[in-house]
């Protein structure tokens, strides 16, 4: 029954449901887990590498670096800075993230063209989620399959965090979780998150909930992106950094949850959290 | 034959402008309000060509208006600014361009600080702590030059406010009326320059109004034990 | 009067030994009436690279505007900074688009690109650019504005070649002041952006205020 409703994105099946829409959901569940945690200082967000092979070559990325560096820090593949105020971290199909980012970028600059200010966090966050939610109702495209997290900052609502899935929805949290395990990662978080947590326990809290999602025992930079947004000492205005490697190797270490190479896992096998199925191919 | 002034302080911003509509020599109409409110913080003191002004001053309003409903806050001034000089940037590069001129005063409700734009009609913005424009440009510049300090009160902005125009009445031949507001963190308020003590008036209307609303809420928290019936369900009901 | 004296204003870029030196002076008029003393028309687009718009003040605004939104696209999708070299094409291209209604602007250029493996020494760099995107790259300096044939002047006069940035400051602020005392359009405080390989000195200069 459900098959004659599946092709078109854009038709209710009898029981009310976007089978298209639900599908892509289905697709980020098997992705990377991507997990952020709020607190009044600051947001930290931690997204999951799927490791590709070590003939990948990565020679010429440039992963990491803070404030205007952060800006050139795209060679990674989960965590970009949309605007000087926002970063977000994709779960799902990797080219319809790139895409994804190109318009966020593109709805960042065109604000500050008009009103010569960073974009608010939540107005960035409804641009995609009315572009997403277009491509659920128009004919003859499929959705984007990208669930997305976002972590930024602006004057009037201070530091904020949102996700958002394929269907356009979207909504604000403390602490949350998307791609594989994300309920169980959502279910710690809601355990362990406390309201005036300062921003050293959000990023510890980040990494040790990332630690007890994924499969591996030993976090490492070879597995794992990390970001944080601040606000700058001196000028109180945003800062975005995104963790160079041999940082966040050094930040695992202090909080015991590995920062050294592993030696079990074969480069190009490790399996990450849910990655079980058919969809590594497919999805960061 | 326009003028209008904007003054800021340690944290208010003052606009007035001058009341008169007419063409060429001719005054119709001497109680024309020439400044319009943008948003709760946020206000305008426009002249220029007639038509245009009126035409684009009303854009203006709607667009700030749609931007607070859409996204549940308005404009911060310095946005705005940047938002009304491109629609000048625009016009005048099109067909038929607006010559309009305004000062755009506004009170910054998340960082505390007032804003003053001066704004043309090719688009030029300035960002200033006092301004005219109009012929008090050419004539009450320099008294405000002179007087306007930093950090002065309000009462200290309305004297050199009271100065500019009185320099205005003393230069220019032509008669102006003026009319004036004040915008702080409490929202936009009317300057009664007539009054002896215009900031006083205000201050007393605001202390009236705080009183007003602090006895409607203490009535809405106890409801007249008269009617307990008809509350009873409204609760249960939220 | 042209429109590209209407609200004043000068600009002058100048070579020195591994830096490069960019001012302006502060001045926003409406023809002879002055509006604001806080007006800068030289901008960064990164720690090594300023330029500076003198011209119709609306146009400043417009142009600079429009280049940030190029420049931050070009640093996310290339993932580097943009060079002086590069963003002088952008500036030009960007000009002549309005060909047939231009901005009314000179545009002056001033940085030194970060050393890389194809450019291991990058050299000085100022360009000037007309106000439909005709490129010149002197090799001493660039001035531009209401105060240019009085810059030219003080700068014939006073540059010399393999200046030091202190010593290039001092002259670029002379040459500066010089220039727009003699301009009633120009004036009203300045400021100086020396740029050196690893930083970028900033200062505002006090000058005549009539």
């Amino acid at each position: 029954m459900a098959r004659r409703y599946d092709s078109r994105t854009t038709i209710f099946s009898p029981e009310g449901r976007l089978f298209q829409v639900e599908y892509a959901m289905e697709a980020i569940s098997h992705a990377g887990t991507v997990l952020a945690v709020l607190s009044k200082e600051g947001i930290a967000i931690a997204a999951e590498k799927k490791v590709t092979g070590k003939l990948l070559d990565l020679s010429l990325t440039t992963v990491g670096g803070e404030g205007s560096e952060a800006w050139m820090a795209g060679g990674g593949e989960k965590i970009f800075l949309l605007n000087n105020n926002i970063l977000t971290g994709l779960a799902g199909i990797t080219s319809d993230a790139n895409s994804l980012v190109n318009f966020a970028r593109n709805s960042a600059q065109r604000h500050l063209y008009s009103y010569d200010e960073d974009i608010p966090v939540e107005m960035l966050v409804q641009r995609l989620c009315d572009m997403k939610q277009g491509y659920t109702q128009y004919g003859g495209l499929r959705p984007f399959g990208v669930s997305l997290i976002y972590v930024g900052w602006d004057p009037l609502h201070g530091f904020q965090l949102y996700q958002s899935d394929p269907s356009g929805n979207y909504s604000g949290w403390k602490a949350t979780c998307i791609g594989a395990n994300h309920s169980s990662a959502a279910s710690l978080l809601k355990q362990d998150y406390k309201d005036d947590i300062t921003l050293e326990e959000a990023k510890s809290l980040c990494l040790k909930t990332m630690s007890k999602t994924m499969d591996s025992t030993k976090l490492s930079s070879e597995k794992l992106e990390f970001a944080t947004m601040t606000l700058h000492a001196d000028t109180k205005q945003p800062l975005a950094k995104i963790y160079r490697p041999a940082e966040l190797d050094e930040l695992l270490q202090q909080l015991e949850l590995g920062g050294t190479k592993e030696e079990t896992v074969g480069v190009g096998e490790g399996t990450g959290g849910g990655g079980s199925g058919g969809n590594i191919a497919v999805s960061t | 034959m326009e003028c209008s002034f904007g003054i800021t302080g340690k944290d208010y911003v003052l606009l007035a402008s001058d009341m008169s509509a007419g063409r060429s020599i001719l005054q119709f109409k001497s109680d024309e309000n020439k400044i319009k409110e943008l948003g709760p913080h946020l206000a305008m003191a426009y002249g220029g060509e007639p038509g245009d002004t009126n035409n684009f001053a009303d854009y203006i309003e709607r667009n700030m208006r749609l931007y607070h409903i859409r996204h549940h806050h308005a404009l911060l001034p310095h946005a705005a600014s940047s938002w009304i000089r491109r629609s000048l940037a625009d016009s005048i590069r099109s067909r038929r361009p607006y010559s309009v001129n305004l000062l755009l005063a506004g009170f910054d409700t998340t960082d505390d600080t007032p804003h003053l734009y001066w704004i043309d009609y090719l688009g030029t913005k300035a960002v200033v702590p006092y301004a005219a424009h109009g012929m008090g440009m050419h004539v009450s510049l320099s008294t405000m030059d002179k007087y306007w300090h930093p950090n002065q009160d309000r009462r200290d902005g309305v004297d050199v406010l009271k100065k500019a125009i009185a320099e205005a009445q003393h230069r220019l031949s032509i008669k102006f009326t003026f009319n004036a507001i004040i915008i702080d963190k409490d929202g936009i308020h009317t300057v009664d320059l007539a009054a002896e003590d215009p900031i006083g008036k205000i201050e007393a209307e605001k202390a009236a109004k705080a009183e007003a609303e602090a006895a409607a809420a203490a009535a809405a928290a106890a409801p007249p034990a008269a009617a307990p019936e008809a509350s009873a369900p409204v609760a249960a009901a939220a | 009067m042209s429109i590209q004296e209407y609200n004043g204003g000068s600009v002058v870029a100048m070579v020195g030994k591994d830096c490069v030196a960019i001012a302006c002076d502060l001045r926003l008029g409406n023809q002879a009436t002055g509006i604001a003393m806080n007006f800068e028309k030289v901008f960064p687009v990164n720690d090594t690279l300023y330029y500076g718009l003198p011209g119709l003040a609306t146009d400043v605004y417009t142009l600079r505007e429009q280049l940030r939104f190029r420049v931050n696209m070009y640093r996310m999708k290339e993932e580097r900074e943009i060079t002086p070299e590069t963003f002088t094409h952008l500036l030009s291209s960007t000009l002549y688009e309005k060909r047939f209604g231009p901005y009314f602007l000179e545009p002056v250029i001033a940085g030194i690109a970060p050393p890389t493996a194809a450019n291991p020494n990058p050299q000085p760099y100022v360009s000037t650019l007309d106000s439909i995107g005709c490129i010149t790259t002197p090799k001493d300096f660039a001035v531009a504005g209401t105060a240019t044939d009085k810059l030219y002047g003080a700068a014939e006069g006073l540059w010399e070649p393999d200046l030091e940035p202190e010593d290039l400051f001092e002259t670029i602020s002379q040459t500066l002041l010089n220039a727009v005392d003699r301009d009633a359009l120009s004036g009203w405080g300045a400021i100086v952006h020396v740029i050196t390989k690893d930083k970028v000195i900033t200062r505002t200069l006090r000058s005549r205020m009539d």
